[in-house]
């Protein structure tokens, strides 16, 4: 796989290259959490929903001075930014707490969730896949691609309902909704594995397929080597890093998207639900500090992979 | 008499891909004895890789071939020999090399490790005694300082040096057989000449058969013995070297050897000497294939294959000049005559 990162051949050219994805990654989060920010206050109204049915006006009023909603936006805008740099999150008008408390709460939720989906991902897809890309056009390669195909293009909460449907409410074997118990977590996981384990299986079969027809594959077999020994020996050291980034970019994938959605249709406390409760209720602290907390998280991971994958590289091409 | 090494017997080879059937040989037969060197030659396109690919089956998993005819060697049919005795012929028995030294080799794998894998399979060495044996054949091969190069992977070596890699690897089992195709053409010059030198020193102390694949006739002159030139599928001319090119037959070869370039310059790429293209879909038709761009072409040419006839001692060509001459000279009782 050739990457953009083979440039940064240098100790000093890894540390600019690293300063400015940070820089990249700061600025995308503000200007993420300026949009929802403005949009939230502009639209939105925090104390309406937060208020009984009954209110009074001067009930209402109250709670807006109660949560500033009463000074410019502006000023509060700044004022948030402030927080920010000083790692202060807001309040939570829903819960009443310090916004990050909610998020960091919520956060080992989805990790949990996110690493076994991941794993439940790679395993689906990484082992087809490459048992399918060296026997390509064969029966297992159609049959496999077909499944693969079809679990990446059903939508994800429809898969998780579908689940939820046949194990939790068919037979029953399974619980659907929390996180009360260990076998809480295996449908939602088992959803995230369809589906990324899909496009795992999609990359990796390629990536195998390629690597099988290059030229040093058929000397490979020239020499009479087993069709085994040639991937074994052969192709799966030259595409064990490209595999692992695979795996790696989808880990990112999944907190950009299905792990929200899996989250809710699961009811798993973790953040993709904590967003969308806060969404709701118009908790918009909550919101942004989730957003921000996984944003970062993507970045972070983002940056990991790459390291990881130029490390590697260098390793290779120092040997 | 003893049987030949290699006795290919009406060989073809069909594609079928998304736009039809591809002929890419279409009746093929040679034989080669044990020391002999032959040269194949051709345009590109006219099947010499995949006749040679054919022999030990060597083809993509999602190519859908069909293979026919038989190849003996040794007097045992390669196609239809099960996979596991085809894998101890593969590498043990014949020994191949690629046309692209850059691409031919495991970019991850250090290059002794890649002999000695075959060592390992073929000769049944251990691991120290298989990668010292690399070494020892890296050395033969002309690699200085060996027992270093033999831990480095190929991208610390040339062109020309990993065409020699490739070189020791083929012959790392001591093959019967070398097949090479186009081993030199991707590689400049006087690099070319050392290792067809090279190539030429092996089959003589290692005794063994080499099939050298090219479209250049001066790397055949340098090289075999014999040659035979290939056309859409088909062989149209077989002869040794030194007769072939005093006496060419056939109107394709002609237009060949017209255009064969001082040596120095042979390898400045695939030459196309003679005016149109050869067909696409290889041969598999009713008339000399050659017949749209021959200028001796005639109405029989058109509707019919041309026999393979005996046009001088050991020199045989597939052309209908050449047949019916044969057949007036035989009756005339004086085979073989050529034209004042
Ligand atoms: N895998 C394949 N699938 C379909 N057609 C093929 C395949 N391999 C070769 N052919 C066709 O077979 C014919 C002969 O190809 P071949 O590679 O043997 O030519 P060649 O004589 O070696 O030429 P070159 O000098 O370019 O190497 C060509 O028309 C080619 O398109
Ligand atoms: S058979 Fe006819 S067309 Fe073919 S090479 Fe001979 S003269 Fe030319
Ligand atoms: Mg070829």
């Amino acid at each position: 796989m050739t990457t953009t990162t083979t440039a940064a051949s240098s100790p000093r050219l890894l540390r600019w290259m690293l300063l400015r994805r940070l820089r990249d990654g700061v600025v995308v989060l503000l200007l993420v959490v300026t949009v929802i920010f403005f949009l939230a206050h502009v639209v939105g109204n925090p104390a309406l929903v937060f208020a009984p049915v009954d209110a009074t006006d001067e009930h209402i009023a109250e709670l807006h001075r109660q949560f500033g909603l009463d000074r410019p936006v502006l000023v509060r805008y700044f004022e948030y930014l402030g927080g920010l740099i000083q790692l202060d999150f807001g309040e939570s008008t829903w819960q009443q707490r310090p916004a990050i408390d909610a998020v960091v709460e919520a956060l080992p939720s989805t990790i949990i969730l996110t690493v076994v989906g991941l794993a439940a991902a790679a395993a689906a897809g990484v082992i087809p896949g490459v048992v399918a890309g060296a026997r390509a056009r064969k029966p297992f390669d159609k049959a496999s691609n077909l499944a693969s195909v079809t679990a990446l293009s059903v939508p994800n909460f429809w898969l998780g309902l579908l689940l939820i449907l046949l194990f939790g409410v068919q037979l029953g074997w399974l619980p659907t909704s929390g996180r009360f118990e260990t076998a809480s977590i295996v449908l939602p996981a088992a959803t995230l594995g369809i589906v990324h384990g899909g496009r795992i299986f999609q990359l990796v079969r390629s990536a195998t397929f390629e690597e099988m027809s290059k030229p040093y594959v058929t000397v490979a077999r020239s020499k009479g080597l087993t069709e085994w020994s040639i991937l074994r020996r052969h192709v799966l050291r030259n595409t064990g890093v490209t595999t692992a980034t695979i795996v790696g970019w989808e880990y990112v994938r999944m907190w950009g998207g299905a792990v929200f959605a899996i989250e809710y249709v699961f009811a798993w406390p973790g953040i993709g639900l904590l967003t969308i409760d806060a969404a709701h209720r118009q908790d918009f602290f909550v919101l942004q500090a989730a957003v921000i907390i996984a944003g970062a998280f993507v970045i972070f991971s983002n940056l990991l992979i790459d390291l990881g994958y130029q490390f590697i590289d260098r390793r290779i091409a120092a040997s | 008499m003893s049987l030949p090494l290699l006795e290919v017997d009406d060989l073809h080879v069909t594609f079928n891909t998304a736009s039809g059937p591809v002929h890419a040989v279409d009746g093929v037969s040679f034989t080669m004895e044990s020391g002999d060197s032959l040269g194949v030659v051709g345009e590109s396109g006219s099947g010499k890789s995949v006749t040679a690919r054919a022999l030990l089956r060597l083809f993509a998993i999602t190519d859908d071939v069909r293979i026919a005819g038989s190849v003996r060697f040794d007097g045992v049919d390669l196609l239809r020999i099960d996979e596991r005795k085809l894998r101890d012929v593969r590498g043990g028995q014949i020994g191949m090399i690629f046309q692209d030294p850059l691409t031919s080799l495991n970019p991850l794998m250090a290059v002794g490790e890649q002999i000695a894998e075959s060592l390992r399979l073929h000769r049944g060495m251990g691991r120290s005694e298989a990668a010292a044996e690399a070494v020892e054949l890296l050395g033969r091969v002309g690699i200085a300082d060996p027992e270093r190069r033999a831990t480095e992977l190929p991208n610390s070596f040339s062109g020309g040096m990993r065409q020699r890699v490739m070189i020791s690897l083929a012959i790392a089992c001591r093959p019967r057989l070398l097949i090479a195709d186009e081993p030199t053409t991707a590689l400049d010059v006087t690099v070319q000449a050392e290792i067809l030198l090279l190539l030429d020193e092996l089959r003589r102390s290692e005794q063994m058969a080499l099939m050298l694949i090219t479209h250049d006739f001066g790397v055949v002159a340098a090289t075999c013995e014999d040659v035979q030139v290939m056309y859409a599928g088909r062989l149209v001319e077989k002869a040794s070297m030194v007769h072939l090119f005093d006496r060419a037959n056939h109107p394709y070869t002609e237009g060949l050897l017209r255009l064969v370039p001082r040596f120095e310059d042979a390898h400045t790429g695939r030459l196309h000497p003679i005016a149109g293209q050869p067909p696409i879909t290889g041969g598999g038709g009713s008339s000399c294939a050659f017949a749209p761009r021959c200028s001796h072409a005639f109405d029989r040419c058109r509707s019919e294959v041309p026999p393979e006839v005996a046009v001088g001692p050991q020199h045989l060509s597939a052309c209908w000049l050449a047949a019916e001459r044969a057949k007036d000279a035989t009756e005339a009782g004086r085979p073989w005559k050529r034209d004042p």
